[in-house]
């Protein structure tokens, strides 16, 4: 499995640096953003699997407008907010606007591994899924060509022979006419 | 997961092509236990005879009702296959207006359109997003676009017009995202002014068709593939009653009506086929 990319946003620069330093340990992929600003400009430049962000932050980007900015550039993007115990109603509110999850402070290192873990198994599956979409669209589409073009041949042999039974039953002419005609009609309609 | 004995197979196959009919194939037990289980669990039945029992002596039909949501397969994009979306565009619809266009300019031109196995809606609003685009003047016309399913759940979600991300992502472009659908916190919801354009009802297509009058284009897309050879007879008959002379059928890309329903030609345009009364 692929090591998640993480993007990690605190103005404090105590539990920026902890968060890197237990993250990169566990093999994540970590880059840095002091504030919103930063964290935007982080996300225009590249996509990342997670954003792990402070909730409450200085200056005109904080948490919310984090994960608003997150979802508008990669809709596949996880984000996870931190915050304190007092603001957990504004998480809650952060949920609904399509955060993953939230960590109260101090951070439970254990508890945001497995949330982590967690999210990489759903990108893992989610990856699946899209494959086995691909193979079946690919699929699908061989062989609808591939059934269309046999309904139409069928569609003009049954033509065919319609017109030879027609031409076969048709009184008014001699029979061995309707049987010169009837071969020709084939020949001239055959492989 | 409770597991299906062979001797239950057979019931349990049987009461589900006469509620439904759709034919699941005994040997594939694991699609009767995905399906099923949790049902039968919830109910607390220790095996599938008894929730088929329970099923049965249940009046108000609730289980019968779970059990069609079950098994009914739901899987639908917008737009699924971009072929006879673009087949409606640019050849059925515009040959149904000018067919059905009547001479006096203050009499509406009525166009009926019937999508057979709506599921979750996506088909049916596709096709009136696309009229939505291509006819100008909507009031000089009468649409009638109906949706049915057997399905009571599939049909609240239609009805409803609401989709997650991952339903509304694959098959909707984002312009069409944004013009036609609105942001309900995680969701997309169909905006009114498509939503007021269908309408859905519960509808099972191995009962008689009853009520439902004569229709110009008609989409039946991958739904039969779930029933016996004799079942798609008798359906492709019925839906040839319910077609107008000129109308149009489209059935699914993968299906096919030969040795089904020899009142249906296959014509092709472009690169789709369409059927038409012979």
């Amino acid at each position: 499995m692929e090591n998640l990319t993480i993007l990690v946003v605190d103005d404090d620069p105590v539990i920026r640096r902890l968060l890197e330093q237990r993250l990169a340990k566990q093999s994540y992929v970590v880059s840095v953003a002091e504030n919103g600003q930063q964290a935007e400009a982080a996300l225009r430049e590249q996509p990342f699997d997670v954003v792990l962000t402070d909730l409450m932050m200085p200056g005109g980007i904080g948490g919310i407008e984090v994960l608003e900015i997150t979802k508008n550039l990669y809709p596949d993007t996880q984000v996870v907010l931190i915050t304190a115990h007092s603001s957990i109603d504004s998480a809650v509110e952060a949920m609904k606007k399509g955060a993953t999850d939230y960590l109260e402070k101090p951070i439970n290192f254990d508890e945001l591994f497995l949330r982590l873990d967690k999210i990489a198994n759903v990108k893992t599956i989610l990856r699946s899924a899209k494959d086995i979409e691909q193979a079946m669209t690919v699929t699908e589409s061989a062989a609808s060509e591939t059934i269309q073009n046999l309904e139409m041949t069928v569609a003009k042999k049954q033509q065919l022979i319609d017109a030879v039974e027609d031409l076969l039953t048709d009184d008014t002419l001699p029979e061995d006419e309707r049987i010169a005609r009837a071969i020709t009609i084939l020949c001239e309609n055959g492989n | 997961m409770l597991k299906i004995q062979t001797g239950e197979l057979k019931v349990i196959a049987q009461y589900i092509h006469s509620v439904s009919g759709i034919y699941l194939d005994h040997s594939k037990s694991y699609l009767f236990e995905t399906r099923l289980s949790s049902i039968a669990e919830k109910l607390g039945c220790a095996s599938y005879q008894e929730l088929y029992n329970k099923a049965r002596s249940d009046g108000s039909k609730t289980i019968e009702r779970q059990i069609v949501d079950a098994i009914s397969t739901n899987e639908t994009l917008f737009f699924r296959d971009k072929a006879p979306f673009e087949l409606l565009q640019h050849k059925m619809l515009p040959e149904i207006i000018d067919a059905r266009t009547p001479a006096a300019p203050n009499l509406k031109t009525p166009v009926k359109i019937w999508s057979a196995a709506a599921s979750t809606g996506q088909e049916l609003y596709s096709i009136a997003i696309i009229i939505k685009e291509l006819v100008r003047d909507l009031p000089r016309y009468q649409f009638t676009l109906l949706g049915t399913d057997i399905s009571d759940a599939a049909l609240a979600q239609a009805s409803y017009g609401k989709y997650n991300r991952f339903e509304i992502e694959r098959g909707l472009d984002q312009r069409s995202l944004q013009r036609y659908f609105t942001l309900f916190g995680d969701s997309w919801k169909i905006k009114d002014e498509i939503r007021s354009m269908v309408s859905f009802r519960k509808y099972n297509l191995m009962q008689p068709f009853t009520g439902l009058g004569k229709f110009d284009i008609i989409f039946c897309r991958n739904v039969a593939i779930y029933f016996t050879l004799e079942d798609r007879k008798v359906l492709f008959n019925k839906i040839a009653d319910s077609l107008a002379d000129d109308g149009f059928l489209v059935i699914g890309s993968t299906e096919s009506l030969t040795g089904v329903c020899p009142r249906f030609v296959p014509k092709r345009h472009l690169r789709t086929i369409f059927y038409q009364k012979s």
